[in-house]
């Protein structure tokens, strides 16, 4: 399954759910979130999400500002 | 104390967290700052970059996090970066900015009308940064924002309450709290915002870009306080002339 992350493209194997994208990945999810094809994805629906083949992920996360 | 929506603060102060040479300072000057309400940031990850890890000192302090739409343009991209920060912060307070502008970063007040409506229909506590405009400050509160964050002046500039005149009026109108939001360079600009009646004043440049932030955070919150003071004491009238009467008296008596 081909899929873009962040704007990198990725080939994915063993891993089906935006959550397993995320340990393969090794992120930290405190102050991250995520949308799919510009749709946010709620951070208790990450383990049901079942990735598509091309599917756009874009990641995004807390920083200072005012 | 200062009431938002459903929440009560005792600080008058809310504090934006950009800026800071570090993250140990930034900290150090909200505590200094009293500050409950901080505001945060929303932006794509850079997944080349090491990620320094912001939010768990700052859920150790008793504040608030307040996300921004700092970057959006339109209010469609507006109320896609409120959802992130929903999400991301696990909070529905929102501070909506919207500046297409990238040179002075002015609120477009079109965009920034059409996404708080918006936003507070989707569930989002609205606190929007707008210009000084009473018309604009009145419908953003129609369309249900807990508050108006009308600018002093340019976002980052330090040039003080320079829409004077327009504060006042919005104040004088407003049913929600009125928080004086950009352009306050000096504690001198946040206790006179207080004194005119605003509710809060945010400030983050002007303590972040100092050259001992935690001391200027200290010295902005007791401006507030003074200001705050100052306006429930009421102001004694300005005069055009000098009125004295315990020396006249003593001429008097000669």
């Amino acid at each position: 399954m081909h899929i873009m992350l962040n704007d990198t493209p990725l080939q994915l194997a063993a891993v089906s759910t935006l959550a397993q994208l995320l340990q393969q990945q090794q992120l930290n999810t405190e102050g991250l979130a995520i949308a799919v094809n510009d749709s946010v994805i709620a951070k208790r629906l990450w383990h049901e999400y079942q990735l598509q083949n091309h599917d756009q992920i874009q990641l995004f996360q807390i920083v200072t500002g005012g | 104390m200062l009431t938002i929506a459903d929440q009560s603060f005792h600080s008058r102060l809310l504090l934006g967290s950009g800026k800071f040479s570090t993250p140990q300072l930034m900290q150090q000057a909200i505590k200094a700052s009293g500050s409950q309400l901080v505001t945060l940031a929303i932006k794509r990850l850079e997944l080349d970059k090491p990620r320094n890890d912001l939010l768990t000192p700052l859920r150790a302090m008793t504040i608030q996090l307040l996300p921004n739409t700092s970057g959006a343009k339109t209010a469609k991209e507006a109320i896609f970066a409120a959802e992130l920060a929903r999400d991301a912060l696990q909070t529905n307070w929102l501070k909506l900015e919207i500046h297409p502008d990238p040179r002075y970063l002015m609120p477009d007040p079109i965009e920034t009308l059409a996404a708080a409506e918006q936003l507070v229909k989707l569930g989002f506590v609205v606190l929007p940064y707008c210009s000084a405009d009473p018309v604009l400050c009145k419908r953003l509160e129609q369309v249900g924002c807990a508050a108006v964050m009308p600018l002093g002046a340019a976002i980052g500039s330090n040039q003080g309450i320079q829409t004077r005149a327009m504060l006042e009026i919005i104040i004088e109108q407003a049913t929600v709290p009125v928080i004086i939001d950009a352009g306050l360079g000096a504690p001198s600009h946040a206790a006179a915002a207080m004194e005119l009646g605003a509710a809060a004043v945010l400030v983050n440049t002007a303590i972040a870009a100092s050259q001992d932030p935690v001391a200027m955070a200290g010295a902005f919150a007791q401006a507030v306080s003074a200001g705050r003071i100052a306006y429930k004491a009421g102001l004694a009238a300005t005069q055009a002339y000098a009125a004295s009467s315990p020396l006249t008296d003593f001429l008097a008596a000669l």
